[in-house]
C-alpha cells in the first residue's frame, strides 16, 4: 500500500460521548480519518466543547449522513436510531468496497435502537449480519486477548447456546486471525470451562464433558494448540496467562471484566470472522458525560491505533501472515 | 470478650503446605500476641512442619481441651488419624482427606461447646477429601450440615480489604438462574452487612453485581436485574443498609479495587472468584460466614508444587488467622451473626 490507510470512524449515538470523542481526535501522521455522521452535529459539538472547527484539510474529513431529528447531548431520541445504523452500514460496506481500509466504532445505545422497533443486540452482530458472517468478539489489550464463545444474550441462555460446532468454529477463526492479523506464528489458546472449577469432573455441571472437551479435541486434531478447559478463576492468573496468546471465554462477563480491572492496558474490541477490519471502543455512550468535555478518549485512541496497525498488516503480508 | 479469643488452629492436608504454614504462624509474634491458640492436629503433622521450617514450637499437649488452660501457652489437642504418618508429600490420599475432615469436625464440636471462639484451618485438598469420605461439594456444605443451619451461610473471600460474598457458589451455571430469588439475594446482602459489621466496619458499603451482561441492558439481555435483583437491593436499602446496584460486573470491580465499596455480592462463583484471585491472590482469605463460629482459611490450596520446601507465602494464612480473631471478638460482643440488623 502506498497511500495511507483510510479509517472510517462511526460517530455513534448522537446524544452520547461518541461525537465528543470523535471531534477531539487529532490528525494522525500514518492514517487518513473519515468521521461518519451528521456534519452540523459534529461541528456544533466541537464548538460547544470549545474546540476549533474540524479542519477537514488536515487528514480528518467528515462523510455526512443526516440526523432525522436534532440531537441534544444526554437525551436519547428513538427517531435517530435508523441514522445510527446508517453510519455503521456505510462504514462496513465502504470497507468491503475498498473505500476504507478499516472501521472503528464509537458507542451506540442498544436500548434506544430497540425502542425504535429495530431488533439490535450489538455492533458485532449487526455487522456480521451484513456479511452473513459468523463473528467472533475479541477484546485485545497489550498482552492479553480474550475471545467470547457467546456474546450479548441472557446468561441463563448461555449453557444452551454453547455447542461443539460453534466452539470449534470460534477456535478456528481465532487461531487463523491471530496468525493473519497479529502475526503470531503458532498461537497458543487457553479455553475456560463454563462451570465453577470447570465442572469438577461433572460434579458442578456437564457442559465441559459433553461439549467443551470434545470440541477442544476436534480442534486439537486439526492441529490447533489449545489447552483447557481450565477453571476460569485459575486460568486468569499470571501463571497461566504468561504462556498464552489468547483466551476463549464461554460468556461475556467471564472474559471481559478481567481486561478492565487487571491493568492489561487499554482494551480494544475487535471483531474476527468478518471480511473487513473492525475495532471498537470498550465503553458505552456515557450519556451523563456527553457534551461535558470530561469523557476519556483513551479507548478510542487505542481502537484507532489498532485499526491502523491491522490495516497495514493486511497490506503487507510478508510481515504477518506467517501461516498462510 | 475482653480477654483474648481462643482460636482453634486446625491442620489441613499434611501432604501440602499446611504443616509448614502452621509452624510459621505459631512462630509469628503478632499471631501469638493476638489470641490464645489451640492446635487441633496430629503431632506428626506439626512435626512435619517443624522439620521443614527448622523451628520447634513450644506447646502443651492435652487430650481434652479446656478454656482456662489456654492463657499464656499454646495448647495442642492431639488428634490421632489413622495412617497419617504415611501420607506422602505432595500427593492425594484418603488419610490426608480424613485429616482435614476430622480436624474440622473436632473444631466444630469444641466451638459448639463454647470452648473455642474461632477456627482457622489450613488448606484442604478436595480430591483427598472425596477419597476420605466427604459427601459435600465444599466445606460450607459440611459446616451447614454439622450445625443444622438452613439460613444463607456462605463462603466469603477477602483480599486487600475487598470482600466478596456469593448468592450461589458450587453449582452448575445451568442451575444458577433457578436458584436466584429476591429472598436469597436479600439474605446474601444481609449476610454481607452483618459479616462486615462483625469485622469492625461501622456501616459497610455494599455493592451488588448484576447477573446478565451489561446488567441486562434494560431487559434486552435478561430480566433478573429488573425482576429480582433490583427489588432485593431496594428492600435492603429500606432497612437502612448502605447498598447499591445491580451494576455490570465488568466495571464494578474497578470501583471496588479503587475503594468505593467494601463488599461485593456476586450472583455466581466465577463472578467473584476470577476478580479476587487476580486482584489479591497473594493475600486472600476465605471465610465461612453465618455459622455460629467464624471459620477462616487461606484462599489458596495445598500447593503440592512447593510443599515441603519452606517457600510458602505466610500472608494469606496470617490474614485468615487475624480475621478469625476479629470476627470472634465481634461475635462475642454482638451475641450472634445477625443481631445488629
Amino acid at each position: 500500500m502506498t497511500a495511507l490507510p483510510r479509517i472510517a470512524i462511526t460517530t455513534g449515538e448522537p446524544a452520547g460521548i461518541g461525537p465528543d470523542l470523535c471531534v477531539a481526535l487529532s490528525a494522525m501522521p500514518n492514517a487518513e480519518l473519515v468521521l461518519i455522521g451528521d456534519e452540523p452535529l459534529l461541528q456544533e459539538r466541537a464548538r460547544h466543547l470549545g474546540l476549533d472547527p474540524l479542519d477537514t484539510s488536515a487528514g480528518i474529513s467528515i462523510q455526512h449522513i443526516g440526523l432525522a431529528a436534532p440531537a441534544t447531548a444526554g437525551t436519547l431520541d428513538s427517531s435517530n436510531a435508523a441514522y445510527v445504523l446508517d453510519t455503521i452500514r456505510t462504514a462496513a460496506l465502504g470497507c468491503q468496497s475498498g473505500d476504507f481500509d478499516a472501521m472503528v466504532t464509537a458507542p451506540v445505545h442498544k436500548g434506544i435502537i430497540n425502542d425504535a422497533g429495530i431488533a439490535f443486540s450489538g455492533h458485532t452482530e449487526f455487522i456480521a449480519e451484513l456479511f452473513d458472517a459468523k463473528p467472533v468478539m475479541v477484546l485485545a489489550a497489550d498482552t492479553l486477548r480474550v475471545a467470547l464463545a457467546t456474546t450479548h444474550l441472557p446468561l441463563s441462555a448461555v449453557p444452551a447456546a454453547i455447542n461443539h460446532d460453534s466452539i470449534v468454529d470460534t477456535l478456528t477463526t481465532l487461531h487463523e486471525e491471530l496468525i493473519s492479523r497479529f502475526g503470531i506464528a503458532a498461537p497458543r489458546i487457553l479455553v475456560c470451562g463454563l462451570n465453577p472449577h470447570a465442572g469438577e469432573s461433572g460434579h458442578l455441571g456437564r457442559e465441559e464433558i459433553d461439549t467443551i472437551i470434545p470440541a477442544i479435541e476436534t480442534a486439537q486434531r486439526r492441529g490447533l494448540n489449545i489447552t483447557g478447559p481450565l477453571p476460569a478463576d485459575t486460568l486468569f492468573t499470571p501463571h497461566h496467562l504468561k504462556d498464552a496468546d489468547a483466551v476463549l471465554a464461554m460468556f461475556h462477563d467471564q472474559g471481559l471484566p478481567v481486561l478492565k480491572y487487571a491493568g492489561f492496558g487499554n482494551a480494544v474490541n475487535i471483531t474476527f470472522g468478518l471480511p473487513i477490519i473492525r475495532t471498537s471502543v470498550d465503553h458505552g455512550t456515557a450519556l451523563d458525560l456527553a457534551g461535558s468535555g470530561r469523557a476519556n478518549g483513551g479507548s478510542l485512541q487505542a481502537a484507532l491505533q489498532l485499526a491502523v496497525q491491522l490495516a497495514n498488516a493486511a497490506h503487507s503480508p510478508s510481515t504477518t501472515a506467517t501461516g498462510r | 470478650m475482653t480477654e483474648k479469643p481462643l482460636i482453634g488452629l486446625v491442620q489441613g492436608d499434611p501432604a501440602g503446605i499446611g504443616p509448614e504454614l502452621m509452624v510459621k504462624l505459631l512462630s509469628d509474634d503478632a499471631v501469638r500476641e493476638r489470641a490464645n491458640i489451640a492446635i487441633i492436629g496430629d503431632p506428626s503433622v506439626i512435626g512435619r512442619g517443624e522439620s521443614v521450617v527448622g523451628h520447634t514450637i513450644d506447646r502443651h499437649h492435652v487430650s481434652a481441651l479446656e478454656r482456662d488452660q489456654a492463657a499464656g501457652q499454646i495448647l495442642h489437642l492431639d488428634l490421632a488419624i489413622e495412617d497419617i504418618e504415611s501420607v506422602p508429600l505432595a500427593q492425594v490420599s484418603a488419610a490426608g482427606g480424613r485429616s482435614s475432615l476430622t480436624g474440622l469436625e473436632t473444631a466444630f464440636g469444641l466451638s459448639a461447646n463454647g470452648i473455642i471462639d474461632g477456627i482457622c484451618f489450613m488448606p484442604f485438598n478436595k480430591e483427598s477429601m472425596h477419597l476420605g469420605g466427604n459427601p459435600f461439594m465444599d466445606e460450607i456444605g459440611f459446616a451447614r450440615d454439622y450445625f443444622g443451619i438452613d439460613t444463607a451461610a456462605s463462603e466469603f473471600n477477602m483480599a486487600h480489604g475487598m470482600w466478596n460474598g456469593r448468592v450461589t457458589s458450587h453449582v452448575p451455571m445451568r442451575e444458577v438462574p433457578d436458584m436466584l430469588s429476591e429472598e436469597r439475594i436479600c439474605q446474601s446482602i444481609e449476610l454481607a452487612d452483618s459479616t462486615l459489621r462483625l469485622a469492625g466496619y461501622d456501616r459497610p458499603r455494599i455493592v451488588v453485581a448484576a447477573y446478565n451482561p451489561h446488567a441486562g441492558e434494560g431487559g434486552l439481555m435478561g430480566r433478573e436485574e429488573i425482576d429480582i435483583i433490583r427489588p432485593a437491593v431496594k428492600r435492603m436499602q429500606e432497612r437502612q443498609m448502605q447498598v447499591s446496584g445491580p451494576f455490570p460486573a465488568d466495571t464494578l470491580w474497578l470501583k471496588v479495587r479503587d475503594g468505593e465499596y467494601d463488599v461485593v455480592v456476586t450472583m455466581y462463583h466465577d463472578q467473584g472468584q476470577i476478580a479476587i484471585k487476580l486482584l489479591g491472590f497473594d493475600q486472600g482469605v476465605s471465610l465461612l460466614a453465618g455459622l455460629p463460629v467464624p471459620v477462616t482459611t487461606p484462599a489458596h490450596g495445598t500447593a503440592f508444587d512447593i510443599a515441603g520446601q519452606n517457600k510458602a507465602n505466610l500472608d494469606p494464612a496470617r490474614n485468615a488467622f487475624m480475621m478469625a480473631c476479629d470476627l470472634a471478638q465481634g461475635l462475642s460482643k454482638a451475641g450472634g451473626w445477625y443481631t445488629q440488623t
